[in-house]
């Protein structure tokens, strides 16, 4: 029962840990946190419930569904909480961030109503059993996807020229503009594929608990917050770490206190850990 | 459009006919209270309709001792500082002779105190809790607490179903701690045992490690006591681990959207009602097909019970004879067998009601009466 528990912490985990690295790539660039990641995850969700509903059944459809309106999201978020915003205190983008997650809620809400919509199961069979402990494909497919992405963005960050100039521009935007780099481009671009990974693991997370509502996005962006804060918020890997110890402790607490506890003993836990390692898992020291 | 046109015709004559006749009496005004906006607006809608639609019922048939209703409907959110609010100004208001509503416990606890002072009825359709009715004599609730209902699913799951041992989830509220709490007691009263009790906070989507732990106690079966939406997700990621065992709850899981979340997972859920869209009384059915022809939509139970509560008053305010507020008050007390479409109401000394509770499964997608 010990090995069930840990798989159901790995599947959880893999949905932090993508939310988390959504959270490491704004902060990455900018020192921001877009606090309305967990609802343009809510509106990947329903984008991906309108294709399943209205267009094709095909999953791939939809997780490029929930993408794309995670990107558009995470676009005009940065042209308005960040562009237009630029020189003024850091403090107004952030409380704009947090009027954009009311916004899209009660948006989401107006649009399709508050009650729970139903998701259709996908790749739901039991792909290996060992030792009692069941597996899906679907858990299997998750984890899968989560350490892909890893391995995509860090190859995209230290293997291309795009990668290197958001290097730049996230250790000194100023030195980077006057060497010539288009910096608004860059930093659009890396709040649009923080929405669109934010979407996509949306539309896996409708997919995984067979349902959809406006209101499933604010625990998701608070704990993987949190993943990407106890990882060491600078580091993608660090981002994948911190969502699996952080679904693998909530699910063992469960197993070993009691599920009225799970938050309370998995984040005594993390406010220990961050006591004595304040930067994170993988995070490295920098000056805030 | 002829159709309608006709039909608004006759309204209009129908009422316009009414005033003549009775022109000199004032209308009997009632104040509704319900979350029209919010999480709970799904029910909120539903009280407005139902008790809207009881009140073109009562005026077509000529009103009550001669006079007609009027309601003017409050929006509280949810919220109780809002539903206090409301019930500020429904004293205030001299023509408004009672209230009904709120949905939630805490709305309408939280606004009792004012009706209390103002000596004006409260009649909550939906109210659970047990200490709501006892708080004050002008308040009243129709549903029945859960000390009512649990013992007929305690009864259902040892003699029924012979099950000797339990594992209970539930969510960690008020009502889901008062519900855990007289399932438990009543079902070990009657020799069964519960193994293991787990609690889950609102919002929460992922139950598997709960599932998983609350199955090595190897239970006969499953109390879970939540409202539909999350029973609908456990059942869901139950039936994908490949635990099979018989699941009940109390009646809040009775609703069509439990089978359209839940799919082939909640198939062979058991859970008791005290009103059945598909009950063969005329009357339940006269106002089934009226809802749906009126709203496009099939009520729910909770929507039968703000049916039930305007007819109710109506009835009251009958027997009592005039319309006062203290002779209402306690006409209304002390109702006895009214026929209700939720079942009998006869009120408690604390103005509770005692239902009377059938058990329907889920069978195929669809909800069945268990004979």
């Amino acid at each position: 029962m010990f090995l069930q528990q840990l798989i159901n912490g790995l599947a959880q985990g893999s949905l932090f840990a993508l939310i988390a690295i959504s959270f490491s790539l704004v902060w990455g660039l900018l020192k921001m946190v877009n606090f309305a990641l967990g609802e343009v995850y809510m509106l990947g969700a329903y984008a991906g419930w309108l294709v399943v509903m209205h267009v094709t059944p095909n999953l791939a459809v939809a997780l490029a569904a929930g993408f794309f309106a995670g990107w558009a999201a995470g676009w005009l978020i940065e042209k308005v909480a960040f562009k237009a915003m630029r020189g003024v205190p850091h403090i107004a983008s952030l409380v704009c961030t947090i009027g954009f997650s009311f916004f899209l809620k009660e948006m989401a809400t107006w649009m399709f109503g508050a009650e729970t919509k139903a998701m259709p199961s996908y790749y739901a069979k039991t792909a290996f059993t060992i030792a009692e402990a069941n597996v899906s494909w679907l858990q299997l497919l998750m984890v899968g996807i989560a350490v892909t992405m890893m391995i995509l963005l860090q190859v995209l960050f230290y293997r291309t020229r795009i990668g290197l100039a958001t290097r730049a521009v996230a250790l000194d935007f100023r030195t980077a503009s006057l060497m010539g780099m288009k910096v608004d481009k860059i930093t659009s671009l890396a709040f649009s594929l923080s929405g669109a990974l934010a979407g996509f693991v949306g539309v896996l997370a409708a997919i995984y608990y067979n349902a959809v509502n406006p209101s499933m996005g604010f625990v998701a962006g608070l704990k993987g917050f949190t993943a990407a804060v106890f990882g060491g918020i600078t580091s993608i890997p660090g981002a994948i770490l911190g969502g699996y110890l952080l679904g693998g402790l909530e699910n063992l607490s469960v197993q070993f206190v009691s599920s009225g506890y799970r938050d309370l003993v998995s984040y005594i836990i993390l406010i220990i850990f961050l006591l004595f390692r304040p930067n994170g898992i993988l995070g490295k020291k920098t000056k805030l | 459009m002829r159709n309608s046109l006709i039909a608004l015709i006759g309204t209009v004559l129908v009422a316009g006919s009414g005033l003549t006749a009775r022109a000199d009496a004032p209308p009997i005004h009632i104040a509704l209270t319900a979350p029209i906006t919010g999480d709970y607006a799904e029910y909120g809608v539903n009280f407005k309709r139902s008790v809207e639609m009881g009140i073109d019922e009562i005026n077509a048939a000529g009103g009550v001792l001669g006079r007609k209703f009027t309601l003017s409907v409050g929006d509280s959110k949810g919220d109780p500082k809002e539903s206090a609010t409301l019930a500020q100004k429904w004293v205030s208001d001299s023509t408004i002779f009672a209230q009904i509503g709120d949905f939630t416990s805490t709305c309408c606890m939280a606004s009792q105190p004012i009706y209390n002072r103002a000596g004006m009825i409260q009649l909550s359709p939906t109210a659970s809790h047990t200490k709501f009715a006892p708080g004050s004599k002008w308040s009243f609730s129709i549903v029945g607490t859960q000390a009512f209902e649990q013992p007929v699913m305690a009864a259902l799951a040892t003699q029924k179903l012979k099950l000797k041992t339990m594992a209970v989830l539930y969510i960690n509220n008020d009502w889901g701690m008062d519900t855990q709490k007289f399932f438990k007691e009543n079902f070990e009263k009657d020799g069964g045992k519960v193994v293991a009790t787990e609690s889950f906070f609102q919002g929460d989507k992922d139950f598997n490690a709960v599932l998983t732990k609350l199955k090595q106690s190897k239970p006969d079966a499953l109390f879970v006591a939540t409202m539909y939406n999350d029973c609908a997700m456990i059942s869901q990621q139950r039936e994908k681990m490949g635990w099979n065992l018989p699941v009940l709850g109390p009646s809040s899981l009775y609703s069509t959207q439990l089978v359209q979340l839940g799919g082939t997972s909640v198939n062979g859920l058991y859970t008791d009602v005290s009103f059945f869209t598909k009950d063969p009384d005329p009357r339940i059915q006269a106002y089934v097909n009226g809802f749906k022809k009126k709203y496009g939509a099939e009520p729910n139970f909770h929507a039968a019970l703000a049916y039930d509560s305007i007819h109710l008053l109506a009835d009251a305010i009958q027997r009592a004879g005039a319309v006062d507020k203290n002779k209402v008050r306690d006409t209304l007390a002390a109702t006895k067998g009214y026929k209700a479409l939720t079942g009998n109401i006869t009120f408690t000394p604390d103005r509770d009601a005692i239902k009377t509770y059938k058990i329907v499964q889920v069978v195929n997608g669809d909800f069945q009466l268990v004979k």
